[in-house]
């Protein structure tokens, strides 16, 4: 009886970890956010950002770039002005990932983040800029080579290779793990399958997935259970509706629209 | 009593019309809330004691011209993203990087 259950567990664990091919998504996707940030208990509207999928040509091979831009509303610009760029260049089929940018302005705070992988060997070229007035060049720069376990990938990719899984095969409370570079440091964030519900959205009313997203040696995400995603239980497994508690605060991402699906 | 009520009822009032013209004016009906309710603590106070109620009508005038405001500005203020000029100009310079860096990628899986 135990070695069935064990087996079935870990059948579950297997269906849920991996799905197969990138059935979600494809090149020309748009999907446009409201970010609210949470004050005093009130939710007010300071960003919009968008998530967008586009086809790269390389000569001798076909990469998917994924970008996910934020911007804050004209209103706040003059208060707390973010112009942010987060993209990765990933194998379409597998959203392996060979080159990850990150460029953030917020509120004169400026970053630059760029990992070319190497996945022979398992390594990652590293560049890390910020802006100083401590040099000449006006910039602070460390190029690092870091080394990466197998499967680790940057946020950006491991955002949209949660939705190419294959999570209708899997139970109530099934979980898995992804190991995300984050700042040259690989973090592990945990995805938990609390429920099945059905919400209303900016497109309609939508049965989705309910995640839970916990990480484990890290407290960027505070809370257990208070980082939930909802995706659409449909093939294109849309991100609708996010919670997300971090160490500056709490928010909300609702969806506002969604163009270019696969399915 | 009525003086306390009055005092925190303006300052809740200068508070509620601040919050109502920037940004944050969904903050404002807070304070707007709080000074109305000491505004009519301290009104309820002056009558009983035959008391001028000129100071607390300021606190109402300011309650009534930051909730109007705050209402008017979350039902028809469309939320629309700022100059993105600079951040096209990233992604464009950031992608023609990118295909230079990922030329030499063999794509093995």
């Amino acid at each position: 009886m135990n070695f069935k259950l064990t087996l079935l567990l870990l059948l579950a664990a297997l269906t849920f970890s991996y799905g197969q091919d990138n059935r979600a998504f494809k090149a020309g996707e748009k999907l446009i956010f409201s970010a609210a940030y949470n004050m005093s208990g009130i939710l007010t509207d300071v960003a919009e950002v968008r998530m967008e999928t586009s086809e790269m040509n390389t000569s001798s091979s076909k990469l998917l770039h994924l970008k996910c831009t934020a911007t804050t509303y004209s209103s706040f610009d003059s208060y707390f002005k973010i112009r942010d760029l987060y993209e990765s260049y990933v194998n379409p089929r597998t959203i392996t990932p060979y080159l990850y940018n990150r460029e953030i302005n917020e509120g004169g705070y400026y970053k630059f983040v760029k990992y070319k992988y190497n996945h022979k060997t398992n390594r990652v070229n590293s560049v890390i800029k910020k802006k100083t007035k401590n040099t000449a060049s006006g910039f602070w720069d460390k190029k690092e080579n870091v080394k990466i376990n197998g499967g680790t990938k940057d946020i950006v990719a491991t955002i949209y290779k949660i939705r190419t899984l294959d999570i209708k095969k899997a139970p109530i409370g099934a979980s898995d793990s992804f190991t995300v570079l984050f700042d040259n440091k690989q973090t592990k964030f945990r995805f938990k399958l609390l429920a099945k519900e059905t919400i209303n959205t900016a497109l309609g009313k939508k049965e989705c997935y309910k995640l839970a997203i916990s990480t484990s040696g890290t407290d960027v995400l505070k809370g257990s259970n208070s980082n939930l995603l909802w995706l659409t239980a449909d093939e294109n497994k849309i991100p609708v509706f996010a919670k997300f508690k971090i160490a500056v605060g709490s928010g909300e991402l609702k969806i506002k629209s969604a163009t270019g699906l696969k399915n | 009593m009525r003086k306390l009520s009055i005092i925190l009822g303006l300052i809740f009032a200068v508070l509620a019309v601040i919050l109502s013209v920037l940004p944050l004016y969904k903050l404002a009906f807070i304070p707007a809330i709080l000074a109305a309710i000491f505004g009519i603590l301290a009104f309820l106070k002056a009558r009983n004691q035959d008391l001028p109620t000129h100071v607390i009508q300021v606190v109402f005038l300011l309650t009534i011209i930051s909730l109007s405001l705050a209402t008017y500005k979350t039902i028809f203020t469309v939320a629309e993203v700022g100059d993105t000029k600079e951040l096209k100009q990233t992604e464009d310079k950031r992608k023609e990087e990118a295909k230079e860096e990922l030329e030499d990628i063999i794509i093995t899986d």
